[in-house]
């Protein structure tokens, strides 16, 4: 399999990251513009990466551990130059862009590797289970990353710190849009991305819809965190630092459960 | 540089005495007419604001042109000699360059990196050049001082951030809220700094005004300036609830609004960010109020700190206009220094030329006995032996230009060369009269 694409793709976001580090070192929001279309290029590359997967072998992306992990980084991405697009957040790439930097680093350690798919994970809802999935994931991550910068402004403001990086960073309106958009859009999507998972775990288990498994019990976990934060949100009306807060401890659930409990779990982990 | 600058500015001179002087000459007579009638003055250009009186002058004799200006300023401003001297500046040379380049990049303001200064010098051009007073030097001198100005405020924030309180408080509200778009605003009680936030938030997008005051007759007479709706003080409470940007500025003794009332119209209106500005002296909001999450309050203190910042900052980002405006200079001075020893090259190349057309002219006779094409063979073989001995002095001349040392140059050329040597150099520039490339004064900058 060719990694071209791939390796060109990490290359991008590194630059991006690169430019946004810069430009708040510098003080310049030219750099962070620049920045923003270099992360569009790196989002653009790595597209072309996925396209040429699927060209090689089908609809089947995303089912090994690496694969995942620069599957989320994309969407996190893509999700945020969309974002920026409306609020012209562009500061907020420099949260966004190292994650993508880290998670596809993470990635790079296998891409290469070969794909053995164990049996459970073969079939045609797996895909989509998986994409719908991390497509939620991904938005929630964005709604955590927008809590982590919304606490660094807030601190920022609350300590009359206006001189520095508060002037470069986006405001806590934007921040907390961001949030609200992320964790709205992301609830559906995942949920209906477990909701495929359950469906075809009664094929491949037989019978049952659920497994006692690290994994599953973890995604459940995280649905439900983010289920709680969008319900304080939407119903209680929670705003501002309080829900930044819980979104980063989310965040935190949600990467072990990405990443860490997959070599706890015995059926149901990426290869 | 044979360009001089005269002036006072708010700095060296009391406002009175520049008023004095710029009534007198925007109205009554045509400056530039009457500056421009002494002789050592070739090129002038002058500017009136409120806070500067300058004239910028291309001058044949530096001295005699500095003492006419000087001269013209005491007798429109019936100043007395000793007085005038106290509040004028002369600068001479590049040092008259720089200041109208920190002029016309808002660097010599009294507000440093206000705009308006810009298309006020570009006003005083466009009269220059109505009343044909520039001529080449100084319409290049202008525009490239257009083109510093455009430069310092692209390349640094000298013009970046709110450097008044009511504005700061505009800045804040974009820092917290956001977009200011279809906010509402409440002012508690009435007062000229409050007024004046209110007015800038409009201006930024905000979408309501809403006044509340203790006596509901002066809420009318206050929402009526504003265009904001009044309601009588037990409303508050309420309408704290509708409210994202609070400005507080009663006369009260005690505090108006308390943690406990903030508390509940936070809870009313779902947490949504809340702003308060406190700028009553002694202050109208409990300081507790600002430790309650989703609110943000700033008094008169923290909103005078957020000037300072900004104040702080824009000196840094002076010091890098500064700079800019240096390279600048450097850049204007070797264009004026080739022009020095531009007249010496044509008139070197037009005796070269005069000698050429005369021998051809002598040597008619056999000439005409080769073929056309041999004859053009000829003057074309003549023509680059001129060209090739002309090229070294002629670039040894721009070379020495640039170390200021070419004068001694031009004189042995001259004289070598026997080029008449009745003109002066600068006479002999090409620009007496305004050049027709360079007269537009609104040349897209």
């Amino acid at each position: 399999m060719d990694t071209l694409f791939f390796k060109a793709a990490l290359a991008a976001y590194f630059l991006a990251t690169a430019g946004y580090l810069v430009s708040l070192v510098a003080r310049r929001v030219v750099m962070a513009k620049i920045a923003t279309w270099v992360l569009g290029l790196a989002v653009a590359l790595h597209a072309v990466h996925f396209l040429d997967m699927y060209t090689e072998r089908g609809f089947n992306v995303a089912v090994n551990l690496f694969e995942a992990v620069s599957f989320f980084a994309w969407i996190v991405s893509g999700a945020y130059l969309a974002v920026q697009a409306r609020t012209k957040t562009r500061v907020l790439g420099a949260i966004v862009a190292p994650f993508a930097v880290l998670l596809m680093m993470l990635a790079s350690l296998g891409i290469e590797g070969t794909l053995a798919i164990p049996d459970a994970l073969q079939g045609r809802l797996v895909p989509i289970h998986v994409t719908l999935s991390i497509i939620g994931e991904g938005l929630f991550a964005l709604a955590s990353l927008a809590g982590v910068m919304y606490c660094i402004q807030d601190r920022q403001i609350r300590r009359r710190r206006m001189g520095g990086l508060a002037r470069y960073l986006p405001s806590l309106g934007d921040l907390d849009n961001i949030n609200h958009t992320g964790l709205l859009w992301g609830f559906p999507l995942l949920t209906l991305g477990l909701i495929v998972g359950s469906v075809w775990a009664k094929t491949a288990w037989g019978g049952s819809n659920w497994a006692a498994d690290p994994k599953t019990i973890w995604s459940f976990a995280v649905w439900c965190f983010y289920a709680f934060l969008l319900h304080q949100r939407l119903a209680i009306g929670w705003k501002g630092r309080k829900i930044a807060v819980l979104s980063i401890a989310a965040l935190v659930v949600l990467i072990s459960a990405f990443i860490g409990v997959n070599f706890l779990s015995s059926v149901h982990k990426f290869t | 540089m044979n360009v001089i600058l005269v002036g006072m500015n708010h700095k060296t001179a009391p406002l009175e005495l520049r008023e004095r002087l710029s009534f007198s000459c925007g109205d009554v007579v045509r400056p530039l007419d009457e500056l421009l009638r002494a002789p050592a003055v070739r090129e002038a250009l002058y500017l009136s604001t409120c806070n500067r009186v300058e004239v910028l002058a291309r001058a044949e004799d530096m001295e005699e042109a500095i003492a006419r200006v000087k001269s013209f300023i005491l007798r429109h401003g019936n100043l007395g000699a000793a007085e005038l001297e106290k509040c004028l500046y002369v600068y001479c040379g590049s040092d008259a360059v720089r200041h109208l380049f920190r002029v016309a990049s808002s660097l010599d303001s009294m507000v440093m990196g206000e705009p308006q200064i810009l298309g006020q010098v570009k006003e005083a051009y466009r009269d220059c050049v109505e009343q044909k007073a520039s001529g080449i030097i100084l319409n290049k001198l202008l525009h490239h001082a257009f083109r510093t100005a455009k430069r310092v405020r692209t390349e640094t924030a000298v013009a970046g951030n709110a450097v008044s309180v009511s504005y700061a408080a505009v800045e804040m509200a974009k820092k917290i809220l956001g977009s200011l778009e279809g906010r509402t605003v409440l002012l508690v009680g009435a007062g000229e700094m409050s007024e004046l936030a209110a007015r800038h938030l409009l201006n930024n997008g905000a979408g309501r005004i809403i006044v509340a005051n203790r006596t509901y007759a002066r809420a009318v007479q206050v929402a009526e300036e504003i265009h904001g709706v009044p309601v009588g003080f037990e409303l508050l409470e309420e309408k704290l609830q509708e409210a994202d940007i609070v400005i507080s500025s009663t006369g009260a003794a005690g505090y108006i609004l308390t943690p406990a009332m903030v508390q509940g119209a936070l809870r009313r209106r779902k947490n949504r960010l809340l702003f308060l500005i406190d700028i009553a002296v002694p202050r109208d909001v409990d300081p507790a109020v600002g430790r309650i999450d989703n609110v943000y309050l700033f008094n008169i203190d923290d909103l005078q700190g957020v000037v300072d910042e900004n104040v702080r900052n824009r000196l840094q980002e002076a010091e890098k206009a500064e700079g800019i405006i240096g390279e600048e200079v450097l850049r204007f001075a070797e264009w004026y220094n080739t022009l020095e020893v531009v007249p010496t090259i044509v008139s070197l190349r037009e005796k070269a030329e005069t000698i050429l057309r005369a021998e051809l002219e002598r040597s008619g006779s056999w000439l005409r006995a080769l073929g056309e094409e041999d004859r053009k063979n000829v003057e074309i073989l003549a023509t680059q032996i001129i060209n090739k001995i002309l090229h070294d002095p002629v670039t040894g001349l721009k070379e020495e230009s640039q170390s200021n040392g070419a004068m001694p140059y031009v004189a042995a050329i001259r004289k070598l060369f026997r080029l008449e040597a009745a003109e002066s150099p600068q006479d002999a520039s090409p620009g007496d009269k305004p050049a027709e490339k360079e007269t537009e004064p609104s040349e897209g900058y």
